[in-house]
């Protein structure tokens, strides 16, 4: 009863007044800025680092680790309510939580939300505790081949994911993949596509395009409707709590978002938002009739949600037994944890054993302080959609406006912010759907980035790719995936043609 | 009238004066900000919060650290460059951007050490090393070597990028050693170190920070570091120069700089400030948890040391043929 012990030493830290307290306010501090669209988890633990150094490393990182899962839970209260992602993994909640809140069903879907992340955090916290060490070395066998091929399953998973016309799904993944393509190129470092401008040499920020597209976008498409539009989605305020019914229709979606969520979080590199996008797109497939999603399916929110608070949860396996950050909070968490003189990596499970179990320890009670925290708020941010449209988008705007300058402290990220609105409006007058564009953006420069690194490695012979069974799996997957789209396709078009 | 407007100017003037001389006499008067190139937590930017945190107990004000990652520091370092030269804008940089970019990126770099800035003390050092996969076939650096004679351009090299230091550290190591290796370039230190234990490369150059979790939990060994000195983090460590590869000396640093034009005062007193924090033993600790050791050496002895190190780079760069323009 190793394991037991652990938790023992581990709860034996967690559970005192000093690591309750900074607990607490790291997990309120999260939710906090969570909320406030764009006002990112690296900025805050940024600005709270200075105080660290004065606490010892286990308090320290019991709170900074607060505000980096509290801002999950955060995030998707902004993306359901005002349909702004504040987190990429929180993109594919817009698709039905904003519905749900158009249709006067924002308290279920934050209510969804913070049950599925409640017990996907619960169960991911305890798949950290058991499985450390070996999840650590199933990471290491992830060879650059086999990422290229997981993000190709995950890029034709975006297609199907879309509702609507797949052609314009399509379009929309390869203009993603496009857009990706500006910046440095990692293996020769060739700038392409910044047109001289330094700021671009990192490529194009991704949450000033999340923003635009479809925070800015909406609002403007908002202020379009002259009021109509918006008296629907303001006036029916509805439940706040989720109703039994809807518990017990979303309780396997819950189940499965946690699943893909635990296992994808722990590969470093877009886990969590891999897992965000696999599990809508299992959901669309997999679930009961009735099934509504793109128009405010309850388990459009719930699978996603579990997925992607999992996803956070495990994402701390590759950080604390490897010191690979799996995003950019991850990589200050390191920093904070070097300044306290401590190498993340393997010998913090052995030679500290006080501080490693008990952020494990930490990550639970913080996650029933989110529970807490959240259910009895959501009456308050459902209150939130009630203010009269003309105070609300000036201060959706301003948010959006610091939060995209903060990132980088540069304001050609507002042009961008700008430009992407502006794109972002077109498309939605068109009926192209964003979401499957942020997923090429983002996984379009990985993509690229293993597949050469593979090709380099293997000197040049395509057939690595096959070679290993991971990779090969991950390929027979999304080949399959490719005809299960197409079949019907054929089959609906062949139908017609017999008709005429 | 011509009275009262010369009277009204030398007032001006005097007020000029005074107001320049009690700027110096009161600095600092409000809170300065360290410009640092990279985002939050890599090891320049803990090392600007580490003494900005000092600085500010020290000077009783504010040291806010600002992040502005991107486009190879040019983006900060542009900026700081542009900066009032009053001492309220200072910049935390590493020797990509003084040592490295002038010699990758010769033609476009768009700022000058000696034109645009005062080196103010190099704040910490620390040697790269190069690490094998500790169940490889590579135990030292003329196995490594022996291997890249054999079959040129097939040995995999893992570095944190394209024109990064480790790169053109692996490559004067290779060069001085009269051997071509395989550049696999990552994005940052930390997979760069992983995919060395993973043996998806089989070594690679990595910062000492990146490469030590993997190093304690004995997946990786260390071949060579680049220094020419010894380091304190493992004295058993061979230096490359010991391992075979000759006048191979190479550190990655950090350091302090400001604008060029603040007041030679304000310079003095930042120096005197940051090296008699870089005693502290809490700091020397925080550094050497990094795998680095502190400086506080006199700018202009650190001027010397970035020209020299830029200069052997620049023969480094021309004769490896790195051109990622």
């Amino acid at each position: 009863m190793d394991i037991f012990s652990n938790l023992v030493i581990g709860f034996s830290v967690a559970v005192t007044l000093k690591s309750l307290a900074y607990c607490f306010v790291g997990v309120f501090l999260g939710t906090l800025i969570g909320v406030l669209p764009g006002i990112g988890p690296v900025a805050t633990v940024a600005m709270l680092l200075p105080l660290t150094f004065k606490l010892d490393p286990a308090t320290s990182m019991i709170m900074l680790a607060g505000i980096y899962y509290g801002a999950q839970y955060g995030g998707s209260t902004t993306a359901i309510l005002v349909n702004i992602p504040g987190e990429s993994s929180s993109v594919v909640t817009t698709l039905d939580g904003y519905q749900m809140a158009r249709q006067g069903r924002a308290g279920p879907a934050l209510g969804i939300a913070a049950i599925g992340s409640f017990a996907a955090g619960t169960v991911a916290t305890l798949i950290v505790a058991l499985f450390s060490p070996p999840l650590a070395t199933i990471a290491l066998k992830f060879q650059p081949a086999d990422y290229f091929s997981l993000m190709v399953f995950g890029l034709i998973g975006a297609v199907v994911l879309a509702r609507g016309s797949l052609r314009k799904a399509i379009a929309m993944v390869v203009l993603g993949l496009l857009l990706g393509l500006v910046g440095t190129d990692v293996n020769s470092g060739v700038m392409r596509f910044t047109f001289g401008a330094p700021a671009l040499a990192e490529g194009i920020s991704f949450v000033a395009l999340a923003m635009g597209m479809f925070g800015v976008a909406e609002v403007i498409y908002n202020l379009e409707q002259r009021g109509q539009d918006r008296q629907v989605f303001t006036s029916k305020l509805g439940r706040v709590l989720p109703s039994r019914a809807e518990l017990s229709f979303s309780k396997w979606s819950i189940v499965r978002g946690t699943a893909l969520g635990s296992i994808l979080g722990i590969l470093p590199g877009g886990g969590a938002l891999l897992a965000s996008f696999a599990a809508y797109t299992i959901e669309k497939k997999v679930a009961r009739a009735p099934r509504d999603f793109g128009n405010g399916d309850i388990r459009g929110v719930a699978a996603p949600e579990s997925a992607n608070n999992a996803g956070a949860q495990t994402s701390f396996i590759p950080m604390l037994t490897l010191g690979i950050p799996s995003n950019p909070t991850m990589a200050l968490m390191i920093g904070a944890l070097m300044i306290q003189g401590i190498q993340p990596g393997p010998e913090v499970m052995t030679q500290r054993p006080e501080l490693f179990w008990g952020i494990i320890a930490s990550m639970w009670i913080g996650n029933l302080f989110l529970l807490m925290l959240n259910l009895p708020m959501i009456g308050l941010w459902v209150k939130l959609l009630a203010v009269p449209y003309r105070l609300l988008f000036p201060a959706i705007l301003v948010f959006c406006c610091i939060g995209v300058f903060t990132i980088n402290n540069n304001v050609f990220d507002l042009f961008q912010l700008v430009a992407f609105s502006g794109i972002g409006y077109v498309l939605l007058k068109l009926g192209c759907e964003p979401a499957p564009l942020v997923l090429g953006l983002v996984l379009g420069p990985m993509m690229e980035e293993y597949l050469r690194r593979a090709l380099l490695i293997s000197l040049g012979d395509p057939l690595v790719l096959l070679a290993s069974p991971i990779s090969a799996g991950f390929l027979i997957a999304a080949a399959a995936l490719l005809v299960s789209i197409a079949v019907p396709a054929i089959r609906a078009t062949r139908e017609q043609a017999m008709k005429e | 009238m011509r009275l009262i407007v010369g009277a009204l100017c030398s007032v001006l003037a005097l007020t000029a004066a005074t107001a320049h001389a009690q700027a110096q006499a009161d600095y600092p008067n409000k809170p300065i900000r360290i410009l640092v190139p990279f985002a939050p937590g890599g090891f320049v930017d803990v090392a600007a919060r580490i003494v900005g945190q000092k600085l500010s107990e020290k000077l009783g004000q504010q040291v806010i650290v600002e992040n502005r990652p991107g486009g190879n520091g040019f983006i900060a370092v542009t900026a700081a460059a542009r900066a009032p030269a009053d001492g309220y804008t200072l910049l935390m940089a590493h020797s990509g951007e003084f040592v490295v970019n002038p010699a990758v990126f010769a033609a476009t770099i768009p700022y000058n050490l000696e034109r645009d800035f005062h080196a103010i003390t190099l704040v910490s050092q620390a040697p790269m090393v190069l690490g094998a996969k500790s169940d490889g076939p590579y135990k030292t650096l003329a196995d490594l070597a022996a291997a890249a004679k054999a079959k040129p351009g097939t040995v995999g090299m893992s570095t944190p990028g394209t024109g990064s230091i480790n790169h053109l550290a692996g490559e004067w190591i290779g060069l001085s050693m009269g051997v071509k290796f395989l550049h696999v370039p990552y994005k940052g230190g930390a997979p760069a170190a992983v995919a060395i234990s993973t043996g998806e490369v089989p070594f690679g150059m990595a910062a000492v920070s990146s490469a030590m979790p993997q190093i304690k939990a004995g997946r990786v060994n260390v071949l060579a570091i680049t220094t020419a000195k010894k380091t304190p983090v493992d004295p058993s460590w061979p230096t490359a120069q010991e391992a075979g590869a000759k006048d191979v000396d190479l550190s990655i640093w950090s350091g302090l700089f400001a604008p060029k034009g603040v007041p030679q005062p304000i310079v003095d007193k930042l120096y005197a400030e940051v090296a008699a924090i870089l005693q502290m033993p809490d700091v020397k600790e925080k550094f050497a948890a990094g795998g680095g050791e502190v400086g506080g050496m006199k700018p202009a002895e650190f001027t010397t040391q970035i020209k020299r190190e830029g200069d052997q780079l620049k023969s480094i760069v021309q004769a490896a043929n790195i051109k990622p323009e």
